[in-house]
């Protein structure tokens, strides 16, 4: 049945400010706004459209809202004041609950690989998390690009912008507390959603 | 007039002093035009100039003031506080010397003889009008009544008759079913008119029925209706059959020529009795007359007929209701599925039912949209877990409604732009809508309960069209006032069948004086700006009555005391006065003599321009008075080769248009002569025949717009005036002379830079002629 | 304070605009005294700077025109030009009202007759053509200007050459010493109708106005398409004077959206439509795209959007536009954005580029009532309270000429009632 309202209020309940979604007024100064236009299937407020039209697979299984680089023109510029950027990355979370998100989704890949990264260290290790992403797609291809790579990342080396660590051993100042907070901001969230 | 004694003021500021030889105009004004006291002065708007003008009205009985200075717009304030009885001005600046510049090519004698021959001409003119000008004596009548009918009693009504009667008039109120309040009263809420503009309302009905029963100036007929309406304004006399009333008739049922007085010495209940209930009226019958003053219609609006909209799915299932049935459901607190009882937890809305569709209504009624957001509301009340779907075109939330409809969207309410394809009964009941959803860009098969078509309004007013109609036994027709008018029982109705008013700038004119439409009778309204139309239209009601009261004209010639009089041993019979009015002023006798209505008449003089034998004048303004102006003209001798164009120019347009020329120091031709008119629609014939033997090369009428964007503001007086001009061009052949020598433009008040052209044109095109040969004689 | 017995009759009417001369006529005619307060030197306000009203593509000074006579003929109402109400004091049927007359530094004694602007040579810029223009530092506010009085800069009125000017003057009407004066008035009921201002498009960072030469506004459009307006009545471009071939409309500038004004200006849509025939009548050749959210021609209205939807050179596009962009070398304002029907993104070069503002209320900026008892919304419109101060036309919400008009109709008779309960 179209338009059958339980997916749409499942998102707005669960998915992160998803409850904005409701206001959307289909102007389209989302898609306008959106750098990455050419490259997504459903623009913000199409997402939205098809949310309150009840189609929930075509929603969750796309991989519209893993094309946001969170560059905020979208949101400053909505005249109902969606949190679009927020609204979309909360979208993808929700896809990933609720186990429709593509594994092998690039940008959801990348966005695994950074988090586990910054999570060990408390910070970006870069050298670690630039040889992880290369080797995304096999060991012959990760040399391949880091081939192409090399001269810049030994005048950054050489800069000190880029430290040699790459096994990301270096851990921030007060690491124990990082790992504290990332263990209670958990708990809320489990909380949160039991609620 | 009687003992008139004329002065004339030549002003000679503003370099009217040092441009023409104002010795010869006084010398003129004293010989030619016979004028006893004649006065030049330096400043005459100066204070001044002022007390010279006055001391002459005390000292030597100067009753009729010529002011030959500026243009009549000009300083009306000013000239005003004299307070003469006759007062008129002569355009010597923006007509003579602001317009006339000495070009390298002109020779400078002939250019300054050529400006002075114009400045004397207006003189003359201005000379030979006020003699033939009376001081207008206002209309009165001993039967004038204040008293404010409304027919309606929807909201708009009500609140044109509380509003009415709180400014202390008293008002009739008629209403034709047993209960007041109309639709309002019969819903279970409103959208939203205070801030935050997001909370339903109740209904304004019941405080306003409470007022208005409970109001000691407000007589109540309920269960009425108006079987005629004759008369005119502060004197129409209306006789109302009527079911229940507020007031015990007794015998008196005949009704003829009773006034409300009748009833005051009746029974009264009134004040007391606010519930509606009252004790006397509700078996009472019959039928009665009262004298009204003013009219205000606010019999507001019929939904459209749902079963043509078959393309919607109605009478495809019971599920498939009206806006108004489902008001209806809500209010009963029972919002379910007609086909089974069951909860109707999920409903569609189809917003435009039948409205912005060629097939159906064209034009959008303006509250569908709001009501069925409201409605939407309703469901989500009732249910929980309650879906509803708002089917749409476009979204009319103006203003702070957007507010509202923020509000529906955030209680849940979604929004499709599409179009119904089919409608059908669903498989487990209720019905699958299937639709084409133009932002999805895909069919969409809606499953709901209910389909609710927000169904549009349209005018409850007499369904003739009197433009077309002229007969008089079209009052059969089902007509809410049944006027006895000559031009039909009903109020002109614009497009679509709204008695609108025409004008962007006057939304209250009205084609029928002192009757006011209101609400969405007049055009499609919500309830809020049906309840500020009303209060206007109550406004505009009393100042009708008012005026009249001073016998004064309302609207566009407000204050104007003259009207015209009928000189009826010289009609000819012919009706020309009868039809053209555009105000329905004036009815015929059974031997089609006109019989004229003075309150109903705005003075433009239409009739007087219609009637062939001229018996139709005004005091200050009659076809003698014009032509004997323009004939007071020197025509100059055919061999001087100066030409004579004779022009009469529309004083609300054209003639404002004309003085922008001089205020921006344009360049008009000096062969010109200038005569404003109250209206194009006061031309009458005769002056172009009598203009063409005075030996006037050619006459140039400026008239404002016509046809369907008309911007005349007595409707129909440029119209007419071309139409009557078609008839002289026969006239013109039989005399030999060249039909174009009369020619009429549309000219609009901020054509100042395009008029001398056209002018320019027109003298071109009468030079190819060559002289007029009337001249001669 | 007056006496019972001296109570004041008095209806003061704030704002000359198409509102408060409605109501100031409307209560006169009646036969009640009206005391017209303007801040402007001339009566009109927004409507005198519009070309041409839809849906009759008539021009406002013809109304006005109408307007005028009825003011210069009733010697119940009183105008006061140049002045603002700065204090009410008192209450309803008793109101004090302090205003505050500034100078215009040209007397009553003013015929009109030109003689300073001509031997003027400094130049202003016009507000009344939006500074699009300059204009005589001592001059007629504009050609149908009523009253038809002339007014000097008042920073010019500070030099030695307003001096000399005045000496100039045959009637002695110029006063470059003039100062503002206070007057307190006695009035029973007030009626407050101060119109509104176009929302100033520079705040909406993301269309450029102010930055992209080529881009305009609905307000500036309607000097422009003028023929007594900055360009003559030509509609040309500022950035090269290029005739406009290929123009844009954009919708709800501003308007409905939080974060400028959350509410709809009502007025715009067909203002665009009309916009849209100014330009279509100028060049036939013309090509219009209107981008807009809803199209709101509200009731009878729809059959002037029925009548602009013939013409085939006009396209509609349903889409707020994102941003504007534009071309360095040609000017050409690029408008880029989606198509809500087709799911097409678009970045489209256009001559012109039109921005729809809406109205703000002047109660929520310049003209907020110096009393404590009004209720204001969140918009600044004001919420009548029927305390005898009745807020009209648009000091009430965003309305069309003709609703404004009905508003101030209907505040006539609330600001009647006040006098006759005394």
């Amino acid at each position: 049945m179209a338009y059958d309202l339980s997916f749409a209020k499942d998102v707005y309940e669960n998915a992160e400010e998803g409850h904005w979604i409701k206001m959307c007024m289909q102007c389209g100064v989302c898609a306008g706004s959106c750098p990455l236009g050419p490259h997504w299937e459903f623009s913000p407020r199409q997402l939205f459209q098809m949310i309150r039209a009840g189609k929930a697979e075509e929603v969750l299984k796309s991989e519209s809202m893993w094309m946001c680089v969170s560059c905020y023109h979208c949101m400053v510029r909505c005249p109902r004041g969606l949190p679009i950027t927020h609204i979309v990355h909360g979208l993808a979370r929700f896809a990933v609950e609720k186990k429709r998100a593509d594994k092998d989704q690039v940008t959801r890949r990348f966005a695994k690989i950074l988090w586990e990264n910054m999570e060990r260290g408390g910070r970006i290790g870069e050298m670690a998390l630039t040889t992880k992403l290369y080797m995304v797609n096999g060991i012959p291809d990760g040399v391949k690009k880091g081939m192409e790579m090399k001269d810049q990342a030994m005048s950054m080396l050489k800069s000190g912008r880029l430290k040699m660590d790459p096994l990301h051993l270096s851990r921030i100042r007060g690491h124990a507390g990082f790992k504290a907070m990332l263990k209670k901001a958990r708990e809320i969230e489990q909380k949160k959603r039991e609620s | 007039m009687e003992n008139q004694k004329i002065g004339c003021y030549i002003c000679t500021g503003c370099g009217i002093g040092d441009l023409l030889d104002i010795k010869l105009l006084e010398d003129m004004a004293t010989k030619e035009s016979r004028i006893p006291v004649v006065r030049t002065h330096a400043f005459l708007c100066g204070e001044e100039g002022l007390t010279t003008i006055r001391h002459d009205m005390q000292n030597e009985a100067v009753n009729t003031v010529v002011i030959a200075a500026c243009s009549p717009r000009v300083h009306v304030e000013t000239f005003r506080q004299l307070e003469a009885p006759l007062l008129d001005r002569v355009n010597l600046r923006e007509q003579v010397i602001w317009v006339q510049h000495l070009k390298e090519e002109d020779d400078k004698d002939v250019f300054e003889e050529d400006r002075q021959m114009a400045a004397e001409d207006y003189l003359r003119m201005g000379c030979a009008k006020v003699k033939k000008m009376d001081p207008p004596e206002p209309f009165d009548d001993p039967g004038l009544s204040k008293t404010i009918m409304v027919v309606g009693g929807g909201v708009s009504g009500l609140t044109a008759a509380k509003e009415a009667a709180d400014t202390g008039y008293d008002v009739v109120l008629v209403e034709k079913d047993a209960e007041l309040g109309g639709r309002v009263a019969q819903m279970l809420k409103v959208s939203p008119v205070k801030p935050p503009y997001d909370q339903l309302e109740q209904p304004p009905t019941a405080a306003l029925i409470a007022a208005v029963e409970g109001h000691d100036k407000i007589k109540i007929y309920k269960k009425a209706t108006i079987k005629e309406t004759t008369g005119a304004p502060g004197l129409f006399d209306v006789k109302i059959e009527y079911g229940a009333g507020e007031y015990s008739t007794g015998e008196d049922s005949t009704g003829e020529d009773s006034t409300g007085e009748d009833y005051s010495t009746g029974e009264d209940s009134t004040g007391e009795d606010s519930t509606g209930e009252d004790s006397t009226g509700e078996d009472s019958t019959g039928e009665n007359s009262e004298r009204i003053g003013a009219i205000v219609v606010a019999t507001g609006y019929t939904l459209y007929d749902e079963t043509k909209l078959t393309h919607l799915g109605h009478g495809t299932s019971p599920d498939v209701i009206t806006a108004w049935e489902f008001e209806q459901m809500a209010k009963a607190g029972n919002i379910v599925r007609k086909s089974d009882g069951q909860p109707a937890k999920r409903v569609a809305f189809s917003l435009c039912a039948g409205s912005r569709d060629v097939q159906h209504l064209e034009y959008c009624s303006g509250a569908c949209c709001t009501y069925s957001m409201k409605q939407a509301l309703y469901v989500t009340e009732q249910y929980e877990d309650a879906s509803t779907f708002l089917i749409y075109q476009e979204i009319r939330t103006p203003g702070q409604m957007e507010d509202f409809y923020r509000k529906v969207q955030n209680e849940g309410g979604v929004f499709i732009k599409g179009d119904i394809n089919k409608v059908a009964s669903g498989s487990n009941g209720g019905l699958t809508v299937d639709i084409n959803d133009k932002l999805l860009r895909t069919p969409e098969s809606l499953d709901v309960d209910l389909l609710v078509l927000a169904t549009g309004m349209m005018p409850n007013i007499d369904t003739t069209d009197p433009n077309q109609e002229t007969d008089l036994s079209a009052s059969d027709a089902n007509s809410v006032l049944n006027l006895q008018y000559r031009q039909g029982p009903s109020l002109p109705l614009l497009k679509w069948g709204f008695p609108d008013s025409h004008y962007i700038c006057f939304p209250y004119e009205t084609r029928r004086t002192g009757i006011h439409a209101a609400g969405p009778v007049r055009r499609p309204m919500g309830i809020s700006s049906s309840m500020t139309d009303a209060t206007g239209a109550a406004l505009k009601a009393i100042q009708t009555v008012e005026s009249i009261g001073r016998g004064a004209a309302v609207h566009p010639r407000v204050g104007d005391l003259s009207y015209p009089s009928f000189r009826v041993d010289g009609c000819t019979q012919c009706k020309r006065c009868t039809e053209e009015c555009p105000f329905g002023a004036i009815n015929e006798d059974d031997k089609s003599n006109p019989l004229f209505n003075p309150t109903r008449c705005r003075r433009c003089g239409t009739c007087m321009g219609a009637c062939p034998q001229k018996i139709i004048s005004f005091s200050n303004y009659s076809v003698d008075m014009i032509s004997t102006m323009f004939k007071e003209c020197e025509i100059p001798e055919e061999d001087e080769e100066k030409p004579r164009i004779l022009i009469f120019a529309c004083e609300n347009d054209a003639y404002p248009a004309l003085d922008m020329i001089g205020h921006n120091r344009g360049i008009l031709t000096p062969y010109i002569r200038v005569v404003p008119l109250r209206c194009m629609g006061s031309m009458n014939l005769v002056w172009v025949a009598d203009a063409m033997s005075a030996g006037y090369d050619g006459v140039l009428l400026m008239g404002c717009r016509h046809g369907d964007d008309y911007q005349c503001h007595f409707v129909r007086g440029s119209a007419l005036a071309e139409t009557r001009l078609n008839k002289v061009a026969e006239t013109l052949d039989r005399l030999q002379l060249e039909s174009e020598r009369v020619k009429m433009i549309e000219v609009n008040i901020m054509d100042s830079d395009i008029l001398p052209d056209k002018i320019n044109a027109f003298v071109d095109d009468l030079e190819a002629f060559g002289p007029n040969p009337f001249k001669e004689f | 304070m007056a006496e019972d017995n001296t109570a004041s009759h008095t209806i003061l009417v704030v704002g000359g605009g198409m509102s408060g001369l409605t109501a100031a006529v409307e209560a006169a005619e009646v036969g009640y005294d009206v005391i017209l307060v303007e801040k402007n030197p001339y009566l009109g306000g927004r409507v005198a700077q519009i070309n041409q009203y839809f849906p009759k593509l008539c021009t406002p000074s013809c109304g006005l025109e109408i307007n005028f006579q009825r003011i210069r003929n009733n010697p119940r109402i009183s105008t006061y030009t140049m002045a603002e109400v700065t204090h009410i004091a008192g209450e309803e049927g008793n109101f004090t009202v302090t205003v505050r007359q500034n100078p215009r530094h040209v007397n009553e004694k003013c015929t009109a007759c030109g003689v300073c602007a001509e031997a003027c040579t400094t130049e202003i810029d016009d507000p009344f053509n939006f500074d699009l223009s300059k204009v005589k530092a001592i001059r007629k506010p504009h050609m149908m200007a009523y009253p038809l009085r002339y007014v000097m800069d008042p920073e010019f009125a500070k030099s030695d050459a307003a001096k000399m000017l005045a000496e100039k003057c045959p009637v002695k009407a110029i006063e470059p010493d003039m100062e503002a004066k206070q007057i307190d008035i006695p009035v029973s009921s007030i009626v407050w109708s101060t119109g509104w201002t176009p929302f100033d498009a520079s705040k909406i960072h993301a269309y450029g106005f102010g930055h992209y030469q080529n881009v305009s506004t609905n307000m500036h459009f309607e000097r422009i398409a003028n023929k007594y307006g900055p360009t003559g009545g030509k509609i040309v471009r500022p950035s090269d004077g290029k005739e406009v071939k290929n123009i844009a409309f954009i919708q709800c500038a501003g308007s409905r959206d939080h974060n400028y004004l959350p509410y709809c200006s009502r007025v715009c849509c067909l203002a665009s439509m009309k916009q849209a025939t100014y330009v279509r009548n100028q060049y036939p050749d013309a090509k219009v795209t209107i981008y807009y959210i809803d199209l709101r021609a509200m009731d009878r209205y729809e059959a002037f959007q029925k009548k602009v939807e013939t013409d085939e050179n006009i396209t509609w596009i349903k889409s707020k536009p994102a941003s504007l962009e534009e071309n360095p070398n040609t000017k050409d304002p690029i408008v880029i954005g989606e198509d809500t029907l087709t799911g097409e993104r678009y970045a489209t070069p256009y001559d012109m580029v039109v921005l729809a503002t809406g109205m703000e209320t002047n109660t929520a900026l310049n003209a907020k009532v110096p009393a404590k008892f009004v209720s204001y919304d969140e918009y600044g419109f004001i919420v009548n309270q029927g305390n005898g101060l009745t807020a009209s036309g648009c000091s009430t919400a965003p309305l069309d000429v003709a609703s404004a008009v009905q508003s101030s109709t209907a505040a006539a008779l609330k600001a009647i009632q006040t006098v006759v309960k005394g």
